[in-house]
């Protein structure tokens, strides 16, 4: 049975023109012991979707179809209550996008564990101390830093002080959103050996790592989905996303990764034309279509069906489905 | 030689009671030749954004001097000398939400820079529109709009479109901190290599990102605490790096066709 | 833009609060002088005469109308605020702003003058300035007041400049060759606005206190009246201990009301302004 298991998903930001649907009619599974990428570009609704999986949502946002299933759990019949006693931070964490400055600049981070961790269960104050002093020991994190403030830690290290505090009670499912974006590429790489060794030291079982940089995920992620204007269009392996991918956005997003490898300068720095679109009205067909290179009549007027095209791999796009790809 | 940096240094002092140095550039030397492409790669607060500031002529070094044309920047007094200046040597900021002013509409950023073209018969808005197409905008999405209305892509490319429109003989461009996507990024980069092919810009980009600057430079300047560590064809640096930071920087940049051991 | 802002800021309730206070004593006074044609400084009825139908608020130890007296000097009163504030105000941002963008010793000059001013007892200097000037109308009296009073907005413009002008926006101003007056009033400014508008009203607040000051040792204006100048002769005369309550409460309580209402406008406007000051 895999971990997690999302069926027609549908969340809209209900705002004054209308509906801003930036998740649309999207369904997904993980297995566990899998850490998948979500990658796409800026605004296609990876915070979206990812916060919508754990019903992590608030009003103008609102879900509006979809069925979501935890670890067995029906995630989208629970109320807030249920969720927030047995679900979040207990089944699954989330470190949001914004996590880098959001911390209380007054309070301490050993304080600030307390609280989180008195919201889910009563474990005791002293309890508490030394549960988060053996983390960190285990992470390899310098145990100080429990007794400082955010601001006195560097972003890299306040970054994996919030990861490690959001794993503290050994979540099923971490989700990290955009962990790694405003870091340089040293510190970046100090987060991203931590995120692995939680699931080496099997504090967590899957993990969703959410970026718009597939170099990252490459190193990271076990299955990579990439997602366009609400909707998700390729899901596969890392290695067939990489070499093989049939979707004409997949492949427009890794001709333009900058790596310094010679693969890279030898097929040269191919950028997708336009931007991506309003979506309070998508275009029609799919979504895709005003920028792809290979759009078809069809594309214009009718959405691509998911189609599956081989073990765990689905495709939407008409080249696929029609069998030119 | 288009410009020579000198021995520059600055230092800011910080506090109020409890005063406290900051070296924030240490004796950074380097040249620039005409339509050479030069990045300079280094980690958060190494100096980068410090140093351009300084080339620019926007913050005064401790010491040191940047010769432009034969002509040491910072003895450039009168107005008229400083428009010399920046319509020949222009910059883009890191940050594209804090470099237009909230209060006007986008279209300010053209117009201000008339003044330094010094040409008042030109038709001002065929020239706009002409450097926001180079940039792949569109004028009627853009123009006539507050800067919170657009995104941070759109406003990136603006600014690269005020340099479309100046044409300046050098550009100092600082990189956004990965607030700007990928794909968007590849596209930007295009943009510098053109004006660069087309009117033999010189640019000096400003990245903590070796896989970039290995991609578009002609040379390579590793910075590091302030000091620039290393200096070379992207070749070089990328195969042969000799200082133990180039080589740790190299090591933790993250590849799409390898794997890091270990992960 | 504009209505949105205002919208916004209606919604606020110390906000509505406060502007309905200080409009309603506004309109009195302005509206007041016109309406009630009573001459405030000629003796019209007997001596201290308690409010009655013929005289609504009863008249002072000269037998002069008191109402006549406080809708005149509401009217001063408020003038006076208005244009001390202005001119404290132009001075304050003007020092403050060059200091603040040109730095250097442009900046400690401009500071050592402000310090200057700030150290000295602003009441002395107001006592010098207005003791020299025998004639006093309310334009002396503003004049005295605005420029004594200016230091601290200096001060407050200087550190918002050192702040706003390492932006990036405006080293995009400096490039593009703009001048620094332009760069100041088309860039700094306007980005101050709402911070220059707070202090103007604190400014008006604090000035008509301070005409009061003057009045209350003597030094007000010696022609026309002010809420001021109608305390002064009611201290002088001491109505409070002869209980002629009509005579010193009706303006002490305009005068509390208009300050107090000027404060809490500022509260308001601050609580709306900061976060988003703060946020970009
Ligand atoms: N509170 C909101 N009200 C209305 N629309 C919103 C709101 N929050 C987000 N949106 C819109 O929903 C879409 C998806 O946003 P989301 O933040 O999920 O994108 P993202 O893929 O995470 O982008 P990024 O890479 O920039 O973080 C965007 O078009 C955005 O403008
Ligand atoms: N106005 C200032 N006052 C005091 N210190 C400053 C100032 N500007 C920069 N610094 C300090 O100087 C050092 C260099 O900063 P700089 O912005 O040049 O780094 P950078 O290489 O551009 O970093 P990033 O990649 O994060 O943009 C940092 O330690 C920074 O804190
Ligand atoms: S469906 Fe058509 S438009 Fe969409 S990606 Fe495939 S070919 Fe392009
Ligand atoms: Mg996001
Ligand atoms: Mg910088």
């Amino acid at each position: 049975m895999s971990l997690l298991e999302a069926e027609h998903v549908k969340a809209y930001y209900r705002v004054r023109e209308g509906f801003v649907k930036a998740v649309d009619d999207v369904s997904l599974h993980l297995d566990r012991g899998v850490i998948m990428g979500l990658a796409g570009e800026s605004g296609c609704g990876k915070s979206t979707l990812v916060n919508t999986l754990m019903l992590n949502i608030r009003p103008p946002l609102y879900l509006i179809d979809g069925r979501i299933t935890l670890d067995g759990n029906l995630l989208s019949k629970m109320d807030k209550q249920t969720l927030k006693k047995k679900v979040w931070g207990v089944l699954v964490s989330i470190v949001p996008q914004s996590a880098l400055n959001a911390l209380m600049p007054t309070q301490k981070i050993i304080d600030l564990i307390k609280d989180i961790v008195h919201a889910h269960t009563d474990i005791s104050d002293s309890e508490i101390v030394s549960m988060s002093r053996r983390r960190f020991e285990e992470l390899n994190l310098p145990v100080e830093a429990l007794n400082m403030y955010p601001h006195e830690l560097s972003g890299g290290m306040r970054q994996r002080a919030v990861i490690a505090i959001s794993t503290l009670l050994n979540p099923k499912l971490l989700i990290v959103d955009e962990p790694t974006s405003a870091l340089d590429v040293s510190t970046q790489k100090q987060v991203l050996k931590l995120l692995v060794d939680l699931r080496k030291a099997k504090i967590i079982e899957s993990m969703i790592f959410v970026t718009h940089d597939i170099a990252v995920l490459r190193q990271i992620a076990d299955r990579i989905a990439i997602m366009y204007a609400g909707k998700i269009v390729e899901s596969a392996s890392t290695d067939d996303i990489l070499y093989n991918s049939k979707h004409p956005y997949t492949y427009g997003l890794i001709n333009a990764v900058v790596t310094p490898e010679p693969e890279v300068r030898k097929r040269g720095l191919i950028s997708i034309p336009g931007e991506p679109p309003n979506l309070l009205k998508p275009p029609s067909g799919c979504r895709f279509h005003p920028r792809c290179p290979y759009a078809m009549d069809i594309c214009r007027r009718e959405e691509p069906p998911l189609v599956e095209v081989g073990e765990g791999w689905t495709v939407a796009c008409h080249l696929v489905a029609s069998g030119r790809r | 030689m288009l410009l020579e940096v000198k021995n520059l240094t600055k230092i800011f002092t910080v506090g109020f009671l409890r005063r406290k140095e900051i070296v924030a550039v240490k004796d950074v030397s380097f040249n620039v030749k005409e339509s050479e492409f030069v990045s300079l790669v280094g980690e958060s607060g190494s100096g980068k954004t410090t140093t351009a500031r300084m080339i620019l002529r926007l913050l005064r070094p401790t010491s040191g001097s940047v010769v432009f044309r034969d002509r040491d920047v910072w003895s450039l007094r009168t107005l008229n000398d400083l428009r010399w200046y920046w319509r020949q040597v222009h910059g883009i900021f890191q940050d594209p939400f804090a470099s237009f002013n909230p209060l006007y509409k986008v279209d300010r950023v053209f117009y201000q820079v008339f003044t330094l073209l010094g040409d008042n018969d030109v038709d001002k808005e065929s020239l706009v529109n002409e450097a926001l197409k180079e940039v792949g905008l569109r004028p009627e999405e853009v123009l006539g709009r507050y800067p919170h209305e657009l995104s941070g892509g759109q406003r990136q490319r603006l600014m690269i479109a005020r340099c479309y429109l100046l044409k300046p003989k050098l550009i100092l461009a600082d990189e956004p901190i990965s607030m700007i996507d990928a794909s968007t990024r590849a596209g930007i980069l295009q943009l510098f290599s053109k004006l660069r092919d087309e009117y033999k810009t010189s640019i000096i980009f400003i990245t903590h990102d070796l896989g970039l600057a290995y991609y578009v430079s002609d040379r390579v300047l590793i910075m590091h605490k302030g000091s620039i560590v290393e200096e070379g064809s992207p070749e070089e640096i990328m195969e042969h790096p000799q200082h133990p930071y180039t080589k740790r920087l190299r090591e933790d940049v993250p590849l799409l066709y390898r794997k890091w051991s270990g992960f | 833009m504009v209505s949105q802002l205002i919208r916004d800021l209606l919604r606020i309730k110390k906000f509505d609060l406060s502007v309905a206070i200080f409009s309603s004593i506004l309109i009195i006074g302005l509206v007041g002088p016109i309406v009630y044609e009573v001459d405030p400084v000629k003796m019209i009825g007997p001596p201290e005469q308690p409010p009655s139908e013929k005289y609504p608020l009863g008249t002072d130890s000269y037998g002069r109308d008191l109402l006549a007296q406080l809708l005149h000097g509401i009217r001063n009163s408020i003038y006076i605020g208005l244009t001390a504030a202005a001119i404290s105000l132009a001075i304050g941002v003007t020092i403050g702003a060059l200091s603040g963008y040109r730095g250097g010793v442009a900046d400690s000059s401009l500071m050592l003058i402000t310090d200057v001013v700030y150290a000295l007892p602003s009441i002395m200097l107001m006592m010098l300035i207005a003791a020299y000037l025998k004639e006093r109308n309310p334009i002396f009296v503003a004049l005295v007041i605005g420029v004594t009073s200016w230091p601290w907005v200096a001060r407050a413009v200087r550190s918002q400049m050192l702040s706003l002008k390492s932006r990036d926006f405006i080293y995009m101003s400096r490039m593009a060759g703009l001048s620094d007056i332009k760069i100041i009033f088309e860039d700094l400014i306007p980005n101050m606005a709402s911070y220059i508008f707070m202090a103007f009203v604190l400014l008006m607040s604090g000035a008509m206190i301070a005409e009061a000051g003057l009045s209350m040792i003597g030094l007000g204006v010696t022609r026309g009246v002010s809420l001021g100048i109608i305390l002064y002769w009611a201290q002088l005369l001491e109505s409070v201990r002869r209980g002629i309550w009509w005579w010193f409460i009706p303006p002490g309580a305009c005068l509390v009301a208009l300050a107090t209402s000027l404060l809490l406008l500022s509260t308001a406007l601050d609580e709306y302004f900061s976060p988003r000051l703060r946020g970009g």
